[in-house]
């Protein structure tokens, strides 16, 4: 154990050496954090683009209607296929084109076209049914006064302009104080939902947690390269140090490191910015695993790869690649159903999944036991691949 | 006392390279032993094998009488290794280096804090010894390399080409202190391709080649070899490789091989056969521009055996 403790504490020195990780390891984190805190807090909503004639009274109250709505913030485009393009892209959630003389047809009462551009999700069938309701409202008025016309016409009475009986209308629903129909909230995004009641911070920091600890882990195998590299490696091996004790403590060197990455952007984002972690003993249970599926894979990176900076290439590429899939840079709810299937191969998925569970709907270990298994198989299954992979390269 | 180290039939094969075949040898206490050989004649694998790092295909090794395996701890505990290419944290300083490596010997802290004030001291380095590694001079770093191996007092010291890419003074500092130790009692088990180095330093030397012992001996035993013979250097202008052939045939030449622009022949009378050997490299077309005449030494030896020189 004396010696497993030995191996242990020269990688730690090692990396806290090594002046680049200062930066990594205690500065970006942070920095990342504060970001994008900064970006939930302020505007934090669904984007709807809008096509219209600026000139129009009528487009820019529905225009202004839409954007008052919780959660959603519009924005406006110059032609169809612009916004047809970016909402292809998934930058727009969804998209209406409102036709050049929309007010002009809505004062004379004219039927006019409207497009909806949507893609086949949730967030769109929402958007959808908001758009349709605002719409509803500016078309009512005159959907009342065609039913006047056409109903004096019926009983004889003397024609009147379907336009005036408008205008009529739209008087008299003033009057009426507006009863608000509760169509509007009916679709409140499930994203604003999702969200509500939460720390600025609180989503930024376990994501970035896992993105750091995993990231710094991999990037961490690159000494493990050079332990190799240097002949260090071999040496211990010719010291009455058994190749389990130089595994263990390899291992628990990379495990050491990832938990010393977690555990400093714990303490200082409760600290710095009252995160709150939800319930300790299920964070502690995920961050645990996750930081030990984070150092065996550090070990796999740094027994297949043979130059520190392959390592360091593949560390970055892999440590930030499955942070994105994983939900730790954009929240897996933003992505569509397929993409967020495929992300269940990351631990990052699963880490995020029980902290959404632990912090957003304050939940306990209990509650999170499928996503701990989940964390525990990657564990195991690193572990062994990691052991199996250095200790092969150990006598390369 | 018997042996410190002992080992035989040893094999070992990369694939298609044999790159041990049946080395075997005994090195007794405050004996220094000499493997000397080409590079990839197989000295480090052999190493690798005798500190427990390798598995041999075939053979024994027995240090202390203990057998040596890749498992047996108890018999690294009494080797001392130093490798070839250097083996140390270039990110720690020098005593952190010694330090760690203590720890991983079974030495209790305070003897290695005790210890490693001792071997800073042997190898020159203790005004440097909380600086970092990695900006030590080549020299300082091996030395440093060698300190490690020496830490915890081990019975076997293995140094494996020590002084290559030093200076020729740190070089002579580590020739001297490997003389000192010997002195002590330790037994050395010394790798090098050059024969300057196993001439000075070990009583009884291994030429090793392509995997092989192709001869053992002490210095005397191994010249005598090819006793009494004198070695004549000619210097050719011309097709240098006929001029040996030419040589080689004639009935008083053992021996003859092209050599750069010279051939080098080894042979009974050096005096008498030398109108005969002119006469040889002119029926060539070539011309003998200079020639020297002396004492075979190791490096001789090991052109007579293997018919290719030592260094390349
Ligand atoms: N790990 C290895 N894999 C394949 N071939 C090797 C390996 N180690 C050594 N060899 C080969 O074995 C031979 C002996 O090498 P080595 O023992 O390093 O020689 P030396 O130390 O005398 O220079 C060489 O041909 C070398 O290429
Ligand atoms: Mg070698």
């Amino acid at each position: 154990m004396v010696k497993v403790w030995a191996i242990v504490r020269v990688e730690l020195t090692r990396l806290l050496r090594d002046r680049s990780n200062l930066f990594f390891v205690f500065l970006f984190p942070l920095l990342l954090i504060v970001f994008i805190g900064a970006q939930f807090g302020s505007d934090f909503s669904t984007r709807l683009g809008v096509v219209a004639d600026a000139g129009d009274a009528e487009a820019a109250s529905l225009i202004a209607a839409l954007d008052d709505l919780e959660g959603i913030t519009t924005v406006a485009f110059d032609s169809r296929e612009e916004l047809a393009d970016e909402v292809d892209r998934g930058r727009i959630s969804a998209g209406v084109v409102l036709p050049d003389g929309y007010g002009d047809a809505l004062r004379a009462v004219e039927p006019v076209e409207v497009v909806f551009l949507g893609r086949p999700d949730a967030t769109s069938a929402s958007l959808q049914a908001l758009v349709g309701a605002a719409l509803a409202e500016q078309v009512l008025p005159g959907a009342a006064a065609t039913l006047l016309v056409s109903g004096r016409a019926a009983v004889g009475a003397p024609p009147v302009e379907a336009a005036e009986l408008r205008e009529v209308a739209l008087a008299v629903e003033d009057q009426a104080s507006r009863i608000e129909v509760s169509a509007t909230t009916l679709g409140v995004d499930e994203l604003a939902e999702e969200f509500a009641g939460l720390g600025q911070f609180d989503i930024g920091a376990s994501s970035q947690l896992f993105l750091f600890t995993f990231l710094t882990s991999l990037t961490g195998a690159g000494a493990l390269i050079q332990t190799r590299q240097y002949g260090v490696a071999t040496r211990m091996l010719s010291t009455p140090t058994s190749t389990f004790s130089v595994l263990l403590g390899t291992g628990g060197g990379r495990l050491a490191i990832a938990l010393f990455q977690a555990v400093y952007i714990v303490v200082i984002s409760t600290v710095a910015f009252g995160v709150n972690w939800g319930d300790p003993l299920g964070a502690t249970a995920v961050i645990l695993l996750f930081a030990v599926g984070a150092a065996a894979a550090a070990m796999v990176v740094g027994s297949v790869f043979s130059t520190d900076s392959q390592a360091a290439g593949a560390g970055i590429g892999i440590g930030l690649g499955a942070a994105a899939l994983g939900g730790s840079m954009v929240p897996i709810e933003l992505y569509p159903e397929t993409v967020a299937q495929v992300a269940r191969i990351t631990p990052h998925f699963w880490a995020n999944e029980a902290m959404a569970e632990l912090v957003r709907r304050d939940g306990t270990i209990v509650d999170i036991l499928p996503q701990l298994a989940a964390l525990g198989g990657f564990a195991v299954a690193l572990v062994a691949l990691g052991s199996w992979t250095l200790s092969r390269a150990l006598v390369r | 006392m018997g042996a410190v180290l002992r080992c035989s039939g040893l094999r070992k094969a990369f694939g298609d390279i044999q790159a041990v075949d049946d080395v075997g040898f005994e090195i007794a206490p405050g004996e220094t032993y000499g493997l000397l050989g080409p590079n990839g004649a197989g000295k480090t694998t052999s190493i690798s094998m005798i500190a427990g790092l390798l598995h041999p295909d075939a053979g024994e090794i027995e240090v202390l009488g203990t057998r040596m395996t890749p498992r047996a701890l108890d018999a690294k505990a009494a080797v001392g290794l130093v490798p070839q290419d250097l083996a140390i944290y270039p990110d720690l300083t020098a005593r952190e280096n010694l330090h760690f490596f203590g720890r991983l010997q079974h030495m209790s802290r305070h003897d290695v804090r005790a210890r490693s004030d001792e071997i800073l001291e042997v190898i020159g380095l203790r005004e440097r010894s909380d600086d970092r590694a990695g900006e030590f001079s080549g020299g300082m770093k091996r030395r440093l390399n060698i300190g490690i191996g020496l830490l915890h007092q081990p019975r076997l010291l293995i140094l494996d080409e020590p002084t290559v890419g030093v200076d020729p003074q740190s070089r002579n500092a580590i020739l001297e202190s490997v003389e000192a130790l010997a002195v002590e009692g330790l037994a050395v088990l010394y790798t090098t391709h050059y024969m300057e180095e196993a001439e000075r330093l070990c009583r009884r030397i291994a030429i090793v080649d392509q995997g092989r012992i192709v001869a053992e001996g002490t210095r005397r035993e191994l010249i005598d070899t090819i006793s009494e013979q004198d070695i004549v250097r000619l210097k050719v202008a011309g097709d240098v490789h006929a001029a040996a052939v030419a040589c080689d045939a004639l009935p008083s030449v053992s021996s003859a091989d092209a050599e750069d622009d010279e051939v080098v022949c080894l042979l009974d009378q050096a005096a008498s056969s030398l109108p005969a050997l002119l006469a040889a490299v002119s029926s060539v077309d070539a011309s003998v521009v200079g020639v020297e005449v002396r004492e075979p030494d190791l490096e001789d030896v090991f052109l007579y055996l293997t018919g290719r020189a030592l260094r390349d």
